[in-house]
């Protein structure tokens, strides 16, 4: 197989409890997986069958547009699968097969699903200009799980499904590592602020369970220090859960049984410190995953769950903020603007945040995807990913001179600082929302009235 | 041969017609929507809801906003489809005679009848033709296309030329005619076919049409709607409200354990007095 990506070995996959499906009932196995997604879910089998091939949505995709790749069209990304499942569950793909667009089941059907299933970031641009309301990441999606199920998938995917159910994180961090962290954390704020701003752990009793993405323990401090420093300025009774220590749910990109399964690790964490309001961090996909797929995966949710952007947002008045002397721009997450629908509240923490605040173009629910979405972060794709961000860094370059992206995902920030390198924005640099709250906010202590 | 074409197409036609699309309607909608796929910004009520499905519906919003050239394509051909098949309901029904409801002279009302509809037809063939010359035209939308997509196209233009060249002298087929042998067909009476050799291909076409749409891409008429509502589900609340319904088959199960492990606990006493 010729894919962009390295692919897991069969001793990552039993950790998932996947087994590699052998070459000769490769294809009776993928007929199965699709008739189980069909039944499976409505989105799945109406989306496959509605298409005109229209092409509107060829100007909507920052992969076909980066890539000039066919099959990353959306309509002939979703095309690779449909035509199989034309041929093999519609009456007229049986009866009059390449006529009505159906192909039979051959020996390089599963490596292009595997290539280019993995070429999608799932932003769902192509569903806001669809005519036929036609989500291709649905389908996507549903490969992607198909895939995984016969033994194909990113090793990258894999390791990080893995690290989820065994620790709760991305990153794999274990408790002692999670407590060393933090208490150095809290020496870092207490050198910058002179103040004790706590970052606890696993504090029983608490209203607030606070999940940041686990990459600001390391690589987005600066994330995690701007919502400590909020939450100690507005006396918030919060606190993080050492078996929860991730906003993100990688099972959303590639595993409906990770999906379910670390969804249930966000109630146990909850419950464990007894918080009725859990806030999820500034993390993309699982901003989605939480709000909008927990219900589904494991039934009512029995906590209030926000966003932190939300959050701060709605007690904004209460924040005494300086203007940083910056020229900044936001970038939608596409799981905050067409996932989420959270496009207002970071506008306002922005604008309150900086002196002058430019809108990209186009913005909010037509934003263009950074091109590193959906579980493609691996350094094996790196040029790919260039290559997806074509779209992104063409709509940035018309903002410069500009001092400051806030792109309020992880994903988004390990993708962004890549592409503004790539194509010469060196200077230009990237970090979350939470970011500029932190070092904008005036750090007095209450006083008591 | 009478009776072959007369009566046991259409009615095949028909029946083939209705239950294919009702089933493949229904077969979509018993399927479960496990997870709330909303696309935002979403409409908040149903009257938002209902104006974005009818501004899709009725003018293409989308397309419109997007490829005005590929809206004008798309929007006059299902425009004037839906203005001639409205047509065929109610000049057939009034013999042309339906203007005279709103008060002109029936001489006038025949006219603008034709008028009308010899228009609709002409755009309808003119669109037609200008989404073909598109889908050839446009190199990713030829790569697309499979021949199906042409099918489609030409079958509706075969349909729409036969129609038109009822106008033509030579090929008028006997609207009184027409309309018996329609009401007979309705009510199930024997029925004689109109001896038009014009009527009776537009007839043969459309039967072709009525049998060959559940199974198209032609349902893509009922399929944007069922897309679309999933797309505007209203998202869900936290904490979710009490009694609601599970969601998906595995979420109920989730919480049939639950129920069940609760009943199987310790009791608990303390709120007891």
């Amino acid at each position: 197989m010729n894919l962009p990506y390295h692919p897991a070995k069969k001793e990552d996959l039993h950790h998932l409890g996947i087994e590699q499906v052998d070459e000769s009932s490769m294809k009776e196995r993928t007929l199965d997986l699709l008739d189980e997604f069909r039944k499976f879910a409505r989105s799945f089998s109406v989306m496959l069958e509605t298409c005109t091939r229209c092409g509107a949505c060829a100007k909507a995709c920052h992969s076909y547009l980066g890539t000039d790749d066919f099959n990353n069209l959306p309509a002939a990304r979703a095309g690779l699968l449909r035509s199989i499942f034309a041929r093999y569950f519609t009456w007229s793909g049986r009866l009059f097969r390449g006529f009505a667009g159906a192909r039979e089941f051959d020996a390089d059907t599963l490596d292009t699903w595997a290539s280019y299933f993995y070429q999608c970031t799932v932003c769902r641009r192509c569903a806001v200009y669809c005519p036929c309301g036609i989500d291709t990441g649905e389908i996507v999606l549903a490969g992607r799980n198909i895939l995984l199920r016969m033994g194909i998938a990113p090793s990258f995917l894999v390791t990080i499904g893995r690290n989820e159910l065994q620790t709760g994180n991305n990153s794999g961090i274990l408790k002692p590592a999670i407590i060393d962290s933090c208490s150095f954390l809290e020496d870092e704020l207490r050198d910058e602020t002179g103040i004790d701003i706590r970052i606890p752990v696993d504090k029983p009793h608490t209203e607030v369970l606070f999940l940041p993405s686990s990459s600001e323990l390391f690589t987005n401090v600066e994330t995690l220090l701007g919502a400590a420093k909020v939450f100690h300025i507005l006396g918030v009774d919060w606190t993080l859960s050492s078996v929860m220590l991730e906003a993100a749910n990688y099972g959303l990109h590639f595993d409906v049984e990770i999906l379910k399964k670390h969804d249930r690790r966000m109630r146990t964490a909850a419950a464990a410190v007894g918080a009725r309001h859990v806030i999820l961090g500034e993390c993309g996909h699982g901003w989605r995953a939480a709000r909008m797929y927990a219900e589904g995966a494991n039934g009512p949710v029995p906590f209030h769950l926000e966003h932190v952007l939300d959050y701060v947002a709605k007690r904004l008045p209460e924040l005494n903020l300086t203007r940083l002397p910056l020229r900044a721009t936001l970038h939608d997450s596409c799981n905050y603007g067409r996932g989420t629908g959270l496009l207002d509240s970071p506008r306002q923490i922005v604008k309150a945040c900086v002196e002058e605040f430019v809108e990209m173009s186009p913005n909010r629910e037509r934003n263009f995807c950074c091109g590193g979405g959906s579980g493609l972060l691996m350094d094996e794709m790196h040029d790919l990913r260039m290559q997806f961000g074509k779209m992104k860094a063409r709509q940035i370059q018309a903002l410069q001179p500009l001092d400051y992206v806030a792109a309020p995902c992880a994903s988004c920030k390990a993708q962004l600082p890549l592409v503004l390198k790539h194509y010469g924005m060196g200077a230009t640099v990237c970090g979350g929302v939470m970011d500029l709250v932190g070092k904008a906010l005036v750090m007095e202590e209450m006083k008591a009235p | 041969m009478e009776f072959l074409l007369g009566a046991l197409l259409p009615y095949t036609a028909c029946a083939v017609f209705i239950s294919g699309t009702v089933m493949k309607i229904a077969g979509w909608l018993k399927k479960p929507v496990p997870f709330h796929i909303t696309l935002f910004p979403a409409p908040r009520n149903t009257m938002g809801k209902v104006a974005a499905l009818a501004g899709e519906f009725f003018f293409c919003g989308r397309i419109f906003r997007e490829d005005k050239a590929l809206w004008l394509r798309v929007w006059l051909f299902h425009l004037s489809l839906g203005l001639v098949i409205a047509g065929h309901v109610v000049g057939i029904y009034c013999l042309r005679d339906q203007f005279t409801l709103v008060g002109v002279s029936p001489g006038t009302s025949r006219f603008m009848s034709k008028l009308l509809g010899g228009l609709s037809g002409g755009v309808m063939v003119l669109s037609l033709y200008a989404l073909l010359i598109g889908r050839i035209v446009n190199p990713e939308v030829r790569k697309l296309s499979v021949a199906e997509d042409f099918f489609n196209l030409l079958l509706l233009m075969a349909l729409a030329v036969s129609g038109i060249m009822m106008y033509l002298p030579g090929f008028q087929a006997d609207l009184p005619a027409v309309r018996a042998y329609m009401s007979d067909l309705i009510m199930f009476r024997s029925a004689a076919l109109p001896d038009s050799p014009m009527f009776v291909s537009h007839f043969l076409l459309a039967n072709i049409l009525l049998l060959y749409f559940p199974f198209s891409r032609l349902l893509h008429a009922a399929g944007s709607i069922v897309n679309r509502a999933m797309l505007m589900e209203a998202p869900p609340a936290s904490p979710t409200a009490e009694g609601a319904a599970p969601r998906s088959r595995f979420a109920a199960r989730r919480v049939h354990a639950a129920l069940h492990a609760a009943a199987q606990g310790p009791v608990d006493r303390g709120g007891q007095t």
